[in-house]
C-alpha cells in the first residue's frame, strides 16, 4: 500500500505516494526528478548520495521516504542559484577538487553540513566527516585542501565564511 | 613555474576544468539520470554455483508475473558470444558464481527483481578450481571445451642473447612475488540503457572508456551497421581501466529491450558490480635477473602466471604489456619471457587500475632493490646507473625522443631528502623509491591508432569543438579546449566541448592506454590549426602581413611585434563570413602517430611515440604490534613533457598515488569457492581520507617534440611508480623483504614472525 507522504525538500513542500520501502534516495530522483543527488552503492557505504536534513549529513539510499515527514530535506539543487554558488562549490571548482564529479554532489553536501556547525574545522575533523566517502579520483587530496580554503579563510574574513 | 609558460597565453595555467560547475552542482547528467519515455528495468539472473551444467531452466513463473515484459535466456540470443569463450548467456555449461543465465525486463524493479527470484535453474555442479596452482596441476580438469588445458593464453618473447648476457653476471637473483584480486571501485556503477524499438537502430547510453569499442562489438553482435549503433556515453563517474569495452549487461540489455519493444535499463548492483566490473586478478611473477657487481643490469627472466577467471576478455593484451614493459625503464642485454594466462572459476578478470602493470612493476622494482641491498648499493644510484634516456632505443626497438627519467629520480630524492634518511631512519620507519614508465598511446588494437577531431567558429568568436574523447574525470575536455584556445588564441572559456555521442562525435579509440592527451592533443591542435589557417588569410589581407607573421593570442588578433594594431578573434571571424567568399569557419583533424605495429612474432616495434617517466619516493611508519602501515608521504615526480593543465596534472599525480597506495596496502578481494565475500566498499577496506599521505609534486618537462605543445601522458603513468616505491620503503623499515600485495597488517606480521626465524640466535 503506497502512503501519501508531504516531504519538504529544499524549501518546497511536495505530496507524493509511496511505498513504505521506498528510499529517500529513490523519492527525490524518480518522484520528484532531483537527480543532482546521485546513486552510488546503494547499501550506505561510498557517500554519494548524501543530503543534508535538519542540518545532519544523512545517507538518503539508508533513509526511508517515510521518515522524512516534517524534516527539512536539503539536496544539491537546493544550496545555489543561478549565478550565485555556495562558497563550497567555488571552492571545490577552483581547486580542482572535482574530477569525474559522480561523488561531488554527496561531499559537498558532507562538507556543508559540517562547515555549518562547525566553520572551522581541524583537519582531522574534516577527515572525520569525509570519512564515510570515497573518491578514486582526487584520492581526497584537493578535496581536503578545497574544505580548508572555505573554512580557514587567509585574510578574507567573513566573505568566505560558509552561508545558508 | 614551468618552462615557458610565458610563451603561452593558455598552456600551463592553472584551469578549472570547464565542466565542473555542472558537477558542483548535480546538474551533469550521469546514464543513471536518463528516464525515457515507456523504460523497463532489467535484471539479470546469475548462477549461483562456480562451475556446473545447466539441467534446466523454467522460467514460466516469472513470465506470469504483472508488470513483467520480457524474460530471455540463451535461446532468445541466437548463440551469442563474448569473445571467444564466453556465450551472452549460458546454454548448458556455467563456469563462474555469477554467470549470466537469464534475464528479465519489467516495468519497475522491484517486479524485474521479484521475476528474476522466480526463474528456476537446475544445476549438476561439476569440480570447481579456484586458483592457479589447482587449474595447473596434473589431472586437473579441462574447464573449457576446444582447450587441452587450462592456459587460456601463453606469450614467449626473446630479446637479445639472455645466456651470455647471465653468463656475463656477476650476480644472479630469483624471487617470487604475488599480486592478489582487486577492484577498481569507482563512484559510478556499470549501468545502462538500451533502447532497441527500432529493428535497424540501437541506441545505448552507458559510461564507458571507449564508445568505439562498444559501438564496434555491438554492432557485430547484432548485424547492424556500426553507424546504426549509438553510444551515448554522457559523463562517466570515474573508470580506472574498468570500464573499456562491452560487458556481458549491454548486449542483454539491448536483448530485452528488442524482445519488450521498450527501452530497458539495467542498473549493477553493489554486489554485482565485484564480478561484473571484471577487475584485476591474482598473478605470479617469477624474476630471474642478472647484473655486473657494479649494479649495471645485464639480463631479466620473467615468468608470469595470471589468474584469467572464468573467461577470457580481452586480457591476452595484458600478457603483451607484460612482456614489453620490462624492458622499457632500464637498460638491459637480454629480456626472456613467458607470460601464461591460467582459466579457473573465479569471476572473469579484466584490467585493475594500471591496466595490470603495476603489479609488474612492483615485482621487477622490487627486486631491483634487493639486488641493491646484496651488492651493497644505494637504491637510488643503482637507478640512475640502470636508467634509461632521450635517444635509448630499447630491446624491443623502442625509442625515446623525450625522457626525464634520471631528472625524476634525482629531484625525488632532493625533494625526499633521500641521503638524509636512506638506513638511517629510526625502526620501523622507512624510505622506498619506484620508478615507472608507460606508452602515450600507441599502434596495437589495430592498423591506426587514430584520434579525430572537428570544431565550428560561431559569428560571435565562440568555438564549440567535437571529440569522440570520454572525460572520465581526468580532465581530457578541459585538455582538449584548452589545446585549441592556445591553437587559436582564445580562452578556454570561450570553447564548448561536445562529446559522448557518436552520432555527433567524430571517431577516437577511446580513453585507454593514456592516449588522449597526446593523440586526440593532436587531432585538436590539428583541426584549430586548419580554422586558424582561414582566419589567417582574411587577418593577412587585412593587415597586409604573411600568415606566418600573425599572433593570435588571448583573444586578438596582430602583426609579430605590433600588438597596438590588434583587432579582436570575434572580428576577424566575422570579417571571414562577411567576405566576398562568405567562409563559415570549421576546423577538421585527425592524428595517427607514424608508427609502426609491434611484430606479431618477434615483438619488436617502435609502435609508440612518446612515453612517460616517473619515480616516487615514500616514507611509511610500520607498527610492529599491528603489522598496520601508515604512508606518511610521497614525493612523486612526473615527465609529462608539458603540463597542459598543472592544476589537472596534480590532480592525476594525487588520485593515482591514493589508488597505488591502495592496491599496495589494501585492497583485496578475498574469495571463497569463486565468491568475493567482501563485496562492497567498507567490507573491502579502502583506505579513506584519514590515509591521505602528504604529497610533493614535482612536474617535470622534457618538452616532447611529437606531443601536443610537447605534452605527453600523465593517465597512468604516476600509479605505474607507486606500488614498488611503498613496498621498498616497508621492507626499509622492518628489514625483511615484502613480496606480496596488498602488504595487509598480516602480511607485515608474518614477514616480522619470519624475519625472527631467520635471525634467530642459532643453539
Amino acid at each position: 500500500m503506497k502512503k501519501i507522504l508531504s516531504l519538504t525538500v529544499n524549501g518546497d513542500t511536495y505530496e507524493v505516494a509511496v511505498s513504505p520501502w521506498k528510499t529517500l534516495l529513490d523519492v527525490l530522483r524518480d518522484n520528484l526528478g532531483l537527480m543532482g543527488t546521485k546513486r552510488g552503492c546503494s547499501i550506505g557505504t561510498c557517500g554519494v548520495c548524501t543530503v543534508i536534513i535538519d542540518g545532519k549529513a544523512i545517507l538518503s539510499c539508508l533513509t526511508l521516504a517515510l521518515e522524512c515527514e516534517g524534516k527539512a530535506i536539503t539536496t544539491i539543487e537546493g544550496i545555489s542559484s543561478e549565478g550565485s554558488l555556495h562558497p563550497v562549490q567555488k571552492s571545490f571548482i577552483e581547486n580542482g577538487a572535482i574530477q569525474c564529479g559522480y561523488c561531488s554532489p554527496g561531499i559537498i553536501m558532507t562538507a556543508k553540513a559540517l562547515l555549518d556547525e562547525n566553520p572551522h574545522p581541524s583537519d582531522d575533523e574534516i577527515k572525520e566527516a569525509l570519512a564515510g566517502t570515497f573518491c578514486r579520483c582526487t584520492g581526497h587530496v584537493k578535496i581536503m585542501e578545497a574544505i580548508k580554503k572555505v573554512s580557514q579563510p587567509a585574510g578574507e574574513g567573513a566573505s568566505h565564511a560558509p552561508g545558508k | 613555474m614551468p618552462r615557458g609558460s610565458e610563451k603561452y597565453s593558455v598552456i600551463g595555467k592553472r584551469q578549472p576544468k570547464l565542466d565542473a560547475v555542472h558537477k558542483a552542482t548535480g546538474r551533469s547528467q550521469f546514464t543513471d539520470d536518463v528516464v525515457l519515455p515507456n523504460m523497463l528495468y532489467g535484471k539479470i539472473v546469475r548462477s549461483t554455483i562456480p562451475r556446473g551444467k545447466i539441467l534446466s531452466i523454467d522460467t514460466s513463473r516469472a513470465e506470469r508475473v504483472p508488470g513483467v515484459k520480457a524474460v530471455i535466456t540463451h535461446k532468445d540470443t541466437g548463440g551469442l558470444m563474448v569473445g571467444p569463450d564466453q556465450q551472452l548467456l549460458c546454454e548448458d555449461m556455467v563456469y563462474y558464481f555469477g554467470d549470466e543465465v537469464a534475464a528479465v525486463a519489467a516495468v519497475d524493479e522491484e517486479t524485474a527483481i521479484e521475476a528474476a527470484g522466480l526463474i528456476k535453474v537446475e544445476y549438476e555442479p561439476l569440480q570447481p578450481l579456484f586458483s592457479i596452482e589447482e587449474a595447473t596441476a596434473e589431472g586437473a580438469p579441462v574447464l573449457h571445451q576446444y582447450f587441452e588445458d587450462n592456459y587460456a593464453d601463453e606469450v614467449t618473447m626473446n630479446f637479445g642473447d639472455a645466456e651470455k648476457a647471465f653468463a656475463e653476471s656477476d650476480h644472479i637473483r630469483v624471487d617470487e612475488f604475488i599480486v592478489n584480486a582487486g577492484h577498481n571501485t569507482f563512484a559510478e556503477h556499470h549501468v545502462v540503457i538500451a533502447d532497441f524499438t527500432l529493428p535497424n537502430k540501437l541506441s545505448v547510453w552507458t559510461p564507458i572508456q571507449s564508445a568505439l569499442l562498444i559501438q564496434k562489438s555491438m554492432a557485430q553482435d547484432f548485424g547492424l551497421p556500426e553507424s546504426n549503433v549509438r553510444i551515448l556515453s554522457l559523463n562517466t563517474g570515474g573508470a580506472f581501466s574498468g570500464k573499456p569495452s562491452a560487458r556481458p549487461h549491454h548486449s542483454i540489455a539491448a536483448l530485452l529491450s528488442r524482445k519488450s519493444g521498450r527501452p530497458v535499463k539495467i542498473r549493477i548492483t553493489a554486489d554485482e558490480e565485484f564480478i561484473v566490473c571484471r577487475s584485476g586478478s591474482r598473478g605470479k611473477f617469477t624474476l630471474k635477473t642478472g647484473v655486473k657487481k657494479d649494479g649495471t643490469l645485464k639480463a631479466v627472466e620473467a615468468d608470469i602466471l595470471h589468474d584469467c577467471g572464468a573467461y577470457i576478455e580481452i586480457q591476452f593484451i595484458m600478457l603483451r604489456f607484460f612482456g614489453l614493459s620490462l624492458q622499457l625503464l632500464y637498460k638491459l642485454d637480454a629480456e626472456r619471457y613467458r607470460g601464461r594466462l591460467v582459466y579457473t572459476n573465479n569471476p572473469p578478470y579484466f584490467f585493475p587500475h594500471g591496466g595490470g602493470l603495476v603489479g609488474l612493476r612492483f615485482a621487477f622494482d622490487s627486486q631491483f632493490d634487493l639486488i641493491a641491498r646484496d651488492l651493497g648499493l644505494d637504491p637510488v644510484e643503482m637507478r640512475l646507473k640502470n636508467a634509461v634516456d632521450k635517444g635509448y632505443t630499447t630491446l624491443s626497438k623502442t625509442h625515446y625522443a623525450s625522457c626525464g627519467l634520471k631528472e625524476c629520480i634525482r629531484k625525488t630524492a632532493k625533494t625526499s631528502g633521500w641521503k638524509k634518511k636512506y638506513g638511517k631512519l629510526p625502526p620501523f620507519r622507512g624510505i622506498g623509491i619506484g620508478c615507472g614508465v608507460i606508452n602515450s598511446g600507441g599502434k596495437g588494437l589495430y592498423d591506426h591508432d587514430t584520434s579525430a577531431a572537428f570544431l565550428k567558429i560561431g559569428e560571435d568568436g565562440r568555438v564549440s569543438l567535437f571529440t569522440g574523447l570520454p572525460d572520465m574525470g581526468q580532465g581530457s575536455h578541459t585538455t582538449m579546449a584548452m589545446i585549441a584556445a592556445e591553437t587559436l588564441g582564445i580562452v578556454p572559456e570561450d570553447i564548448t566541448v561536445i562529446s559522448g555521442d557518436t552520432d555527433i562525435a567524430p571517431m577516437d579509440i577511446g580513453a585507454f592506454s593514456q592516449r588522449g592527451t597526446f593523440t586526440t592533443g593532436n587531432a585538436v591542435k590539428v583541426a584549430a590549426l586548419d580554422a586558424r589557417k582561414q582566419l589567417e588569410k582574411t587577418a593577412s589581407k587585412k593587415f597586409g602581413t604573411r600568415p606566418s607573421a600573425l599572433v593570435f593570442r588571448d583573444k586578438k588578433v596582430y602583426p609579430k611585434g605590433t600588438p597596438e594594431k590588434a583587432v579582436s578573434f570575434e572580428d576577424v571571424v566575422s570579417d571571414t563570413l562577411h567576405s566576398q567568399e562568405g567562409r563559415y569557419v570549421m576546423g577538421r583533424g585527425f592524428y595517427n602517430p607514424p608508427t609502426e605495429r609491434t611484430d606479431p612474432v618477434t615483438y619488436e616495434g617502435n609502435a609508440t611515440l612518446a612515453f612517460s617517466f616517473g619515480a616516487q619516493i615514500a616514507e611509511v611508519e610500520v607498527d610492529p604490534e599491528t603489522g598496520i602501515v601508515k604512508l606518511l608521504n610521497m614525493t612523486v615526480a612526473h615527465d609529462v613533457g608539458r603540463a597542459i593543465n598543472p592544476l589537472a596534472v596534480e590532480g592525476q599525480l594525487d588520485g593515482q598515488v591514493f589508488s597505488g597506495m591502495a592496491q599496495t596496502l589494501f585492497e583485496e578481494c578475498i574469495m571463497e569457492n569463486g565468491m568475493v565475500l567482501n563485496s562492497s566498499p567498507v567490507e573491502y577496506k579502502l583506505p579513506r581520507p584519514f590515509e591521505i599521505p602528504e604529497i610533493a609534486h614535482i612536474i617535470v618537462e622534457t618538452n616532447d617534440p611529437y606531443g601536443p605543445y610537447g605534452a605527453k601522458e600523465v593517465g597512468e603513468g604516476p600509479i605505474m611508480c607507486t606500488a614498488q616505491a611503498i613496498a621498498n620503503a616497508v621492507s626499509n623499515a622492518i628489514g625483511y623483504p615484502v613480496k606480496e600485495l596488498p602488504i595487509t597488517p598480516e602480511r607485515v606480521l608474518q614477514a616480522l614472525r619470519q624475519k625472527g626465524k631467520n635471525h634467530a640466535p642459532k643453539k
